[in-house]
């Protein structure tokens, strides 16, 4: 018996659509061009660069010291983190000492932007996926710690706290208590969040075996952070290239297993994200137990000169790998600045992930590496 | 290391000429030939050293030196190492390199960022387009030469009635007095503050 396509005569054609850049799935402002076979996704191009401002070549206008409000900028929902990346990047190549106090106060600040960046996720990954109120659940938790960034630095999202030399407001001993009350209630919190999200059927039937980076391909493509752990590689710069005072710290690094499908899979990345907050409470605790007295700030030039040279210093933050390379020629401003983003990388991923899957499951591959625009365009 | 690294590559690779940077301060390199970029890359790839991981391709312009420098950040996870490899290409040749994608393929877009922002062009790369910049626009933002666009399309960039004019000419009558505004404090570089930096 011959199909009706047959018996008229017609013919299937791909249809394109864009999604995005305003789509609310799209975390930002991507457009991903899809050609669909009906439902399924055949081919898709993504189209990068509406966000972009060239904070590169900012940069190369600016001193040493100005560059650091540009980094809050690119990923705006990590900014501690990209903040620490560039200071120790110009701290090495200055040969700078930086207290003890103040390398602890960026490690717990640091390690905060990262529970605040996965809960983010967390949220949004769920909406992505058709439920609302865990986004809701996760903005109350993420609510205390932009508190607390507040009183310290007095912005909420984008900081310019961590200096050259140090942080540039101490933090004081009420507030180091509540966040180490804050820690309990969060650990109690996740698990409860794991169980109502994690474990449902629905969620599981949504993102185990979808989009699935194997080992090689993850390597291939310079994938890193979450994305590269949860396709079961055993691989943090904290634990491997300590920088700061990682090295001082007993903490776990945590590797995708495929628990509800196959290694490298959607879900394998949500769960790698939800086990790593555990990990960061780890630290956030043995952080509040060294704390001592003493000063937050280095002996830093009052006009920076960093010596003609270039190097390239990467740091984890909560999407990937972030790394400097800085080219100096010995003046006041960078010669060059060039930012090793990891969402660019990971965006550059989908055109292989995407063919043959539904459109829906396309929604959560792009949610699951969690990219933030800001960074991708820079 | 590097030294050994360069070795390595010149007995691998015939007019690689392979040179090592050995650098005091920050991070060293290993310069190679622009003509031998693919093989060198595939030999560090697939030989002894691993690099399995092409993390950065990135550009730059070198006005005085008349040269563009493309650097390749590439790093082995399995052995815990990393490696700037660099080429310098002539600013008036024609600038061109070829494409290690079919190596990696996250330089699928880390060589078209590079095109889009220094013009370097990459033979035999699958999809050659701009990538952050629309696709006319007109010159190559990282260059040190670059003039800023004044319009694109029918649109004028920076139009004068959103600028903050006030502020500027606020910053600029203000400069000689010391503290007047932190914005001009912190940012004012003169010869003054250098001295007392150098007295201290």
């Amino acid at each position: 018996m011959s199909t009706i396509f047959e018996q008229e005569n017609l013919k299937t054609d791909l249809l394109t659509i864009n999604m995005g850049p305003q789509h609310p799935a799209t975390h930002g402002v991507l457009r991903v061009e899809i050609k669909t076979d009906s439902e399924i996704v055949a081919e898709a191009t993504p189209y990068l660069g509406y966000l972009h401002r060239c904070m590169e070549k900012h940069c190369e206008h600016l001193d040493y010291r100005g560059v650091i409000p540009f980094t809050d900028r690119m990923d705006y929902l990590a900014a501690m983190n990209m903040e620490w990346g560039y200071a120790l990047t110009v701290e090495k190549m200055l040969g700078t000492e930086v207290p003890e106090r103040a390398q602890y106060i960026r490690t717990i600040v640091c390690e905060l932007q990262r529970v605040a960046s996965h809960l983010m996720f967390f949220g949004t990954y769920a909406i992505d996926l058709g439920a609302f109120s865990p986004f809701l659940y996760a903005f109350q938790d993420r609510e205390f710690i932009l508190r607390i960034f507040e009183e310290i630095s007095g912005a909420r999202l984008l900081y310019n706290y961590i200096w050259l030399g140090g942080v540039w407001n101490d933090i004081s001993d009420s507030q180091l208590k509540r966040i180490e009350g804050f820690l309990g209630e969060l650990e109690e919190n996740i698990n409860k969040y794991h169980t109502l999200v994690g474990e449902n059927k629905i969620f599981i039937g949504r993102t185990a075996n979808i989009g699935v980076v194997s080992k090689e391909m993850a390597y291939d493509y310079g994938a890193t952070g979450p994305v590269l752990r949860a396709s079961g590689v055993d691989w943090d710069l904290r634990k491997k290239q300590p920088y700061g005072i990682y090295d001082k710290f007993d903490f776990d690094v945590i590797v995708g297993e495929g628990l509800k499908g196959q290694v490298g899979d959607c879900w394998d990345r949500y769960y790698v994200r939800m086990l790593e907050m555990h990990e960061s409470i780890k630290i956030l605790r043995q952080c509040l137990d060294g704390i001592e007295e003493g000063p937050i700030m280095g002996k830093v030039s009052k006009i920076v000169k960093v010596p003609k040279g270039e190097i390239y210093l990467k740091t984890e933050c909560p999407r990937g790998e972030l790394g400097y390379h800085l080219i100096s020629d010995g003046g006041k401003t960078p010669y060059r600045v060039k930012v090793k983003s990891s969402c660019f990388t990971h965006v550059s991923m989908l055109p292989e992930l995407a063919p043959g899957q539904m459109i829906a499951d396309f929604v959560a591959t792009i949610g699951s590496i969690d990219i933030v625009l800001g960074e991708v365009d820079r | 290391m590097h030294n050994e690294l360069a070795n390595y590559i010149n007995s691998q690779v015939s007019d690689a000429n392979a040179v090592a940077n050995i650098a005091e301060v920050g991070d060293s390199s290993i310069s190679v030939s622009s003509s031998k970029i693919f093989d060198v890359c595939k030999v560090l790839k697939d030989g002894e050293y691993e690099y399995n991981v092409l993390e950065v391709i990135t550009g730059c312009d070198y006005l005085e030196e008349n040269k563009i420098e493309v650097s390749y950040i590439i790093a082995s996870f399995t052995k815990n190492t990393e490696l700037i490899l660099k080429t310098a290409l002539d600013r008036g040749g024609d600038l061109k390199v070829d494409s290690v994608v079919s190596l990696w393929s996250s330089a699928n877009f880390l060589e078209r960022e590079t095109f889009d922002m220094l013009g370097v062009q990459f033979e035999g790369h699958p999809d050659h387009r701009r990538i952050l910049c629309p696709e006319d626009w007109e010159g190559f933002p990282l260059r040190k030469d670059y003039v800023p666009a004044e319009s694109y399309r029918d649109m004028t960039i920076n139009p004068v009635h959103k600028m903050n004019i006030g502020e500027r000419e606020f910053g600029a009558k203000h400069a000689h007095i010391k503290g007047a505004s932190t914005s001009v404090k912190n940012y004012a570089v003169d010869a003054q503050d250098e001295n007392e930096e150098l007295n201290n």
